[in-house]
C-alpha cells in the first residue's frame, strides 16, 4: 500500500492523485502533511506529492473533459469538507468519472457518487450560509477585518464572492479554527496558513457605533406576536453565534419612551 | 422628526417597517465593480435571523412614519398616536454603506409614509437611491416602494435605480379596500405596477412585487389566489407576499383576531409556490365549492387526494411534471429522480438515498411496478393515514419554504 502525503490544499490532492494515477496505484491512502501522526509506524511507502499548479490544472483539463465541469464542482466542494476519509471517497469517485465519463452525474443513487454528491452539498450549503454569516470590523483606517469558524474549510469557496463585493476597502476574514485568512488588497485574494493574532485588533471610531445600531436594529424587527426561537435556531445554529455581531450585545434594548 | 438621536429614530423607523414581510434579495446578478462596494447574487442571501425566524437580507427601514393617510390596517396611519421620525436622505446613504460594507446586509429596502403628496414623497425616495447609485456608487440590492398616485416620471426613475420595486395591494378586493383604507383608490395601486411593466419589458429595469395581508378582511382564499395568479401572469410580478394579519390598532372596522392567521398565511404560501413552480392553476386548487385551501394540509396533497384516479404514478417512467405534481416531491427531488433513472432503476431505496422524502410521496407511487403505499388506494384510508403520524406543530412547519438554499434557489423556489 502507498501513501500520498500532500499539503492539504485541493490542489496538492489533485497532484497526489495524478501521481497516483500515473503509479498505476489501487488503494492508495492520503495524509495532510500537517497531521504527521496519522502516517503510523507502519507506514509502508510513502511518497511525498509537490504541489505542482500545471499538474494540478493539468488533472482537471483531464476530468472536465471526459466526466463534466459540475463533477469536478461537486469533488472540489467535497474535498473541502475536511471530512476524514474524504480524500480515499474522492479518489474512488475521481476514478469513475474518468472511466464512465459524463454518465457519473446520473449515478446519483449508486456509491460513491451518492455519498460525494451529499457531502458536497453540505459544505456548499455551509459555504452559502457564511456569505451571510462573515462580519466585518473596521479596524485601523479602512481594513475591514473578519473572524469565522465554520465547521468546513469553506474560506476558499466564499473569498472570491467578497473579493468582488467589498471592492473598496481592503480586508481580512480569519478562520480562527484553521489558522488560515483570506487577505484581499482590492484586487485580488490569497490565502495566508499559520495566522495567529498576537493581539486583539483595535478597531476604528466608528466601529461601536455601527454595530450599536445594527444590534438595536436587530432587536426591533422582530415580531413579538409572531415570537419562534426554535425557528431562528434552526436557521442560525447556536455554534455560528458566538461571532455574529447581532447575538453579542452589551447594550440592553432601547426602551420607547413617550414623544 | 428629526429631533431625535439617529439610533432612536432607526428603532421608530425599523418598527414602522417590520410588518412588511418582502425581504428577498434574490433575482439579480450583477458583479461587482473594481474599486467599488457591492455586488448581488442571483439566489439571494439571508444574513441572519430575527427571533421570530424571519430572515434578515436587506435593512428594511422607512423614510419617514408620518403618513397623510389613515388605513385602518396600518401601523402608522394618521390616527394612531405613535411616535413619529424620519430620516434625511443622507443618514439613509450612510447606514446602508456601512451596515452593507460590514456585511450586515444585501441592500437597502425603503418604504415611506406618504407625507405632503405622493410626488413629494416619491421625490424623497428617489433621492435616496440616486445618491446610494451615483455618489456612493452603491452596488448592492435595492428594493424600493413605490407611492401609489406619484408621477409616472418618478415611479420610473425609481424603476431604472431599484433591482425591485413593490405597492402593497394590501387588500385582495376592492370593497376591503374602501372599508379599510379609504384615502388609497385601487387604480392608485395597480396603475404604476402596469407602468413598471411596461419598463421591465424595455429595459432590464427592476422586478416587482407586492404584498396581500391576509385575515383583516373577509375575501377568501379562492379569491386571494386568482388575485395572486392574475398579477403573476399579468402584471408579470415576481413575488406576491402574504402577511397574516397583526392586529395593530383597535380599529373597530378590523376583527379581532386572537393570534395571526399564520397556519393560513402557510398555507397560502404553499398555493402561491404550486403556481409558480409546480404548473397548477388557481381553478385547480379552488373552486366556488371550495373556496378555501384546507388547513389540515398542503394544497398539493389536498389535490392529489381528489385526483386519485391519475395515481399512483411510476417513478421510473412518469414525465417530470407529473412527478411535480406527486406530493411530497419537490422541485429537486423530481430533477434528481429524472436524473439518476437514466443510470439505474429506482426502487424504495435509491429514493431514499435521493434524499426524495417518502412520508407522503409512497402513497401516489409505484417503484419498478411495485406500489410504495402498503394500502389500498383510496380516499378516506389515504386521508387517514396522511393526517395520522403526529406532525410537527405547524409553527414549524410553516417557515422550510424559507429554507435558504445555495445557487439553484432561483429556479426550485426554495428560499
Amino acid at each position: 500500500m502507498i501513501i500520498y502525503r500532500y499539503d492539504g490544499s485541493f490542489e496538492g490532492f489533485l497532484c497526489a492523485v495524478a501521481a497516483c494515477r500515473e503509479e498505476g496505484g489501487n488503494q492508495p491512502e492520503f495524509v495532510r502533511d500537517r497531521d504527521d501522526y496519522a502516517v503510523g509506524l507502519f507506514a509502508a511507502d510513502v511518497r511525498e506529492v509537490l504541489s505542482v499548479r500545471e499538474t494540478a490544472m493539468a488533472f482537471r483539463k483531464l476530468f472536465v473533459g471526459i466526466a463534466s465541469q459540475d463533477a469536478f464542482a461537486v469533488a472540489r466542494y467535497a474535498f473541502h469538507s475536511q471530512k476524514p476519509g474524504i480524500e480515499e471517497l474522492l479518489w474512488k469517485y475521481l476514478k469513475l468519472g474518468l472511466e464512465v465519463g459524463p454518465n457519473l452525474a446520473r449515478m446519483l443513487a449508486q456509491e460513491p457518487v451518492h455519498t460525494v454528491n451529499r457531502i458536497a452539498r453540505q459544505v456548499s450549503h455551509e459555504a452559502h450560509k457564511f456569505k451571510g454569516f462573515v462580519r466585518f470590523s473596521e479596524v485601523a483606517e479602512g481594513f475591514l477585518y473578519a473572524r469565522i469558524e465554520p465547521q468546513a474549510d469553506v474560506l476558499p469557496l466564499i473569498a472570491s464572492h467578497f473579493t468582488e463585493r467589498v471592492g473598496d476597502r481592503p480586508w481580512m476574514i480569519h478562520d480562527i479554527r484553521r489558522s488560515q485568512a483570506a487577505l484581499c488588497d482590492l484586487k485580488s485574494w490569497r490565502l495566508v496558513k499559520d495566522i495567529e493574532l498576537v493581539a486583539e485588533p483595535g478597531v476604528s471610531a466608528n466601529e461601536q457605533q455601527f454595530a450599536g445600531l445594527w444590534q438595536r436594529y436587530f432587536q426591533r424587527l422582530a415580531i413579538a406576536e409572531r415570537h419562534n426561537p426554535e425557528l431562528q435556531q434552526k436557521h442560525v445554529p447556536l455554534r455560528y453565534r458566538k461571532h455574529l455581531t447581532e447575538f453579542n450585545s452589551t447594550s440592553k434594548p432601547f426602551e420607547q419612551e413617550a414623544i | 422628526m428629526f429631533s431625535l438621536p439617529l439610533e432612536q429614530r432607526l428603532e421608530i423607523l425599523a418598527d414602522s417597517a417590520k410588518y412588511d414581510v418582502s425581504c428577498s434579495s434574490s433575482g439579480s446578478n450583477r458583479a461587482g465593480k473594481a474599486g467599488m462596494l457591492g455586488s448581488t447574487a442571483s439566489s439571494g442571501i439571508c444574513h441572519t435571523w430575527t427571533a421570530d425566524g424571519r430572515c434578515i437580507s436587506l435593512l428594511k427601514i422607512l423614510l419617514t412614519n408620518a403618513c397623510i393617510y389613515d388605513c385602518a390596517y396600518c401601523l402608522n396611519r394618521r390616527s394612531n398616536d405613535i411616535p413619529r421620525a424620519a430620516f434625511t436622505p443622507d443618514e439613509v446613504v450612510e447606514l446602508t454603506v456601512n451596515f452593507y460594507r460590514r456585511n450586515y446586509i444585501e441592500g437597502l429596502f425603503l418604504s415611506t409614509g406618504v407625507i405632503r403628496s405622493a410626488d413629494y414623497t416619491m421625490e424623497q425616495v428617489v433621492a435616496v437611491v440616486r445618491r446610494l447609485r451615483e455618489v456612493e456608487g452603491f452596488n448592492g440590492y435595492i428594493h424600493l416602494k413605490l407611492v401609489p398616485g406619484a408621477d409616472p416620471l418618478l415611479i420610473a426613475q425609481a424603476g431604472r435605480y431599484a433591482d425591485r420595486v413593490s405597492i402593497n395591494i394590501e387588500l385582495p378586493s376592492r370593497q376591503s379596500l374602501a372599508l379599510l383604507a379609504p384615502d388609497k383608490p385601487r387604480e392608485a395601486v395597480i396603475t404604476p405596477m402596469r407602468q413598471v411593466s411596461g419598463l421591465i419589458v424595455e429595459s432590464k429595469a427592476a422586478r416587482k412585487s407586492t404584498q396581500l395581508i391576509v385575515g383583516a378582511t373577509p375575501e377568501s382564499d379562492r379569491e386571494i389566489i386568482t388575485l395572486t395568479e392574475g398579477l403573476y401572469r399579468r402584471l408579470e410580478l415576481k413575488r406576491v407576499y402574504y402577511s397574516a394579519f397583526v392586529p395593530v390598532s383597535s380599529d373597530n372596522r378590523l376583527p379581532m383576531l386572537p393570534t395571526p392567521p399564520l397556519l393560513r398565511e402557510h398555507r397560502l404560501y404553499q398555493a402561491d409556490w404550486l403556481l409558480r413552480f409546480y404548473g397548477f392553476s388557481a381553478h385547480e386548487l379552488l373552486d366556488e365549492n371550495r373556496p378555501n385551501l384546507d388547513m389540515r394540509f398542503d394544497p398539493k396533497s389536498d389535490w392529489a387526494l381528489r385526483h386519485l384516479e391519475l395515481f399512483p404514478v411510476e417513478v421510473n417512467r412518469a414525465e417530470y411534471e407529473v412527478l411535480l405534481r406527486v406530493p411530497g416531491i419537490g422541485v429537486r427531488s423530481a430533477q434528481r429522480i429524472v436524473q439518476a433513472r437514466r443510470g439505474t432503476r429506482l426502487g424504495e431505496i435509491e429514493l431514499k438515498k435521493l434524499g426524495v422524502v417518502l412520508k407522503r410521496a409512497r402513497y401516489f407511487l409505484t417503484a419498478g411496478g411495485r406500489y410504495l403505499g402498503g394500502i389500498t388506494l383510496d380516499g378516506p384510508r389515504l386521508v387517514e393515514r396522511l393526517l395520522a403520524p403526529a406532525r410537527r406543530p405547524a409553527r414549524l412547519d410553516q417557515l422550510e419554504l424559507f429554507a435558504a438554499m445555495p445557487d439553484v434557489s432561483a429556479m426550485t423556489g426554495e428560499l
